[in-house]
């Protein structure tokens, strides 16, 4: 019995850590407007992932991130070049951009997949689940714990770092990018930052959740926490808490369904939001605004 | 009708800016004084945002120059400030009142420094300078217009700067609100701070604007308001609107009773 409980709590914990990193960088995504942007890097990284793990010919190497965060900036930069110079609506050259650089990424798993020990199965949808057993041995054969993990944390831990020190240009950057580039401050090269942190998040996560699963979890939290709260600490906050939600839920649920971990958990993220948009349309009786609070505290 | 002056705080030489090809700016020559509240008028789509967005480097100008205090644009950036179009942002940003003035403080932060003590007293005081102390911890979704351009100009405040320029600050604000900010604004320029705003109502620009720059595409008149504001130049500028043109010349034949004589 203590090792399931071991492995679910260390499934849930990883969960929990990929479902934070993903939200934080979905926060400033959403309030960019560009959460789709999002999907695409999360797609478009796939040729990268390819010819790194075939340069380094492991799922470990550095190139894997290197290719994939390349590929991610690369995509960001024919989004931006598409709709600004070619004149394509942002929905249509985000379509076209991602989907062309993910059928790469298929036909250069296909091409390659006598050479590489990597298939469309583990990218699209990852197994968390498979977590406890791929543990990181060091050369002595000392097992310092689930790889995977790991991975999870140095990423929440820079996704972190990112965003507290340039918290105040992030902010000042999605609310009036104008305004920031008026004051001299580098909003291009923080966009870019931001979609490479993303790119990253991406790649770290998707031997877990996959490719298309992390999408949800950039996008689905923060909208539903934006349902929520107009204040930007508690709308973090709130993102963080959904993410840690739905991946106590979405495991037990999967547990006991017998069923995909990272399926259910974004599953669960999508009741989640539809149940908020719901309450949260019935404003009269859940009211969150400042305004309210400002009022009681005059009167 | 076009003045140039000695020592302008800001010089724009044949400044041309075109969108996709077609020019919507042209070969625009123009200097301006230190120290006056600058009206730019023009009918819609004269390139008056336009003007004030190359100024700041915000679209790429395809021909010409512009010279600020005599510098580059990135050599005097902390001592420009900007109020953008209110319609330019999403009000429905998770962000306090007091959070979009403390933005105004950034580019003098520089990166990665928080805004501390010394900059929350500044944004209260500009707050209080455009009567929305009232409203600092308020989020911005719960603005009416007119208070979210009051928080624009707050945040413009902010920047402590020598030259404001100012997109159509007054889109959507009432009379008492306007008024108060002209007041705010002419005292402003008697401290020496130089202020150039888009404007669309014609008859207030007159009683306001020390000086008033005439846009059509080309520009028409750049000048002192007395020797600019006549009706062949309004003709020239606002001409072919035939239903603006009869408006202008009412306003022409009011003149007499106008505060601009007085």
């Amino acid at each position: 019995m203590m090792t399931i409980d071991t492995n679910a709590f260390l499934i849930i914990f990883t969960a929990s850590l990929i479902a934070i990193s993903c939200g934080l960088l979905g926060v400033f995504m959403m309030l960019r407007k560009m959460s789709m942007t999002g999907d695409a890097i999360s797609h478009a990284v796939l040729p990268g992932i390819v010819i790194g793990f075939f340069i380094s010919g492991t799922q470990r190497g550095i190139e894997v991130i290197i290719g994939a965060g390349l590929l991610g900036i690369l995509a960001t930069l024919i989004i931006d070049w598409l709709r600004k110079k070619a004149k394509v609506q942002l929905d249509a050259s985000i379509g076209i951009t991602f989907t062309l650089l993910f059928a790469i990424g298929i036909i250069l798993i296909n091409m390659l997949a006598y050479k590489v020990d990597l298939d469309q199965e583990c990218v699209l949808y990852g197994e968390i689940a498979y977590l406890p057993i791929d543990l990181w041995i060091t050369k002595s054969g000392f097992s310092l714990g689930p790889r995977i993990t790991w991975l999870a944390v140095l990423n929440l831990l820079l996704v972190i770092t990112f965003i507290w020190l340039l918290f105040k240009e992030l902010k000042l950057t999605s609310f009036d990018e104008s305004f920031g580039i008026v004051l001299g401050i580098p909003a291009g090269a923080i966009n870019l930052a931001l979609m490479s942190m993303v790119s990253y998040t991406t790649v770290s996560s998707f031997e877990a959740v996959g490719a298309i699963l992390v999408v949800a979890l950039l996008v689905v939290p923060p909208a539903t926490a934006f349902l929520w709260t107009k204040q930007i600490k508690s709308l973090i906050k709130l993102t963080i808490g959904i993410g840690i939600g739905i991946s106590v839920i979405g495991y037990y649920l999967a547990f006991w369904l017998d069923s995909s971990i990272a399926g259910m958990m974004v599953s669960v993220a999508g009741f989640v939001f539809l149940t908020s948009a719901v309450l949260t349309s019935k404003k009269s009786k859940f009211k969150f605004g400042t305004q309210s609070k400002e009022e009681a505290f005059s009167s | 009708m076009i003045q140039q002056v000695e020592n302008p705080i800001l010089e724009i030489h044949d400044l041309t800016v075109s969108y996709d090809q077609s020019p919507v700016l042209w070969n625009v020559d123009l200097s301006l004084p230190e120290g006056k509240l600058i009206g730019i008028l023009g009918p819609n789509g004269a390139g008056k945002s336009t003007l004030i967005k190359a100024i700041m480097g915000l679209v790429q100008a395809s021909g010409g120059y512009v010279k600020i205090f005599d510098k580059d644009l990135d050599q005097v950036r902390n001592r420009i400030s900007y109020v953008p179009q209110r319609e330019s942002v999403d009000w429905n940003f998770p962000a306090s009142v007091l959070d979009v003035v403390l933005m105004g403080t950034y580019g003098k932060l520089g990166l990665f420094k928080r805004p501390g003590k010394k900059e929350k007293e500044l944004a209260h005081s500009c707050l209080e300078k455009v009567g929305m102390s009232a409203f600092a911890s308020r989020q911005i979704s719960e603005l009416s217009g007119g208070q979210q351009q009051r928080v624009f100009i707050a945040r413009a405040l902010a920047q402590e700067a020598d030259l404001y320029l100012m997109d159509e600050p007054f889109a959507g604000v009432d009379m008492a609100t306007e008024t108060a900010i002209f007041q705010l604004l002419q005292e402003m320029s008697k401290e020496g701070k130089t202020i150039v705003v888009v404007h669309h109502d014609i008859h207030s620009a007159m009683s306001y604007f020390e000086w008033i720059i005439m846009l059509n595409l080309h520009l028409v008149a750049s000048g002192p308001k007395q020797e600019v504001v006549s009706e062949e130049l309004l003709r020239k500028t606002y001409g072919g609107k035939l239903n603006l043109l009869t408006k202008v010349t009412d306003l022409i034949r009011k003149k007499e009773f106008n505060p601009l004589k007085n």
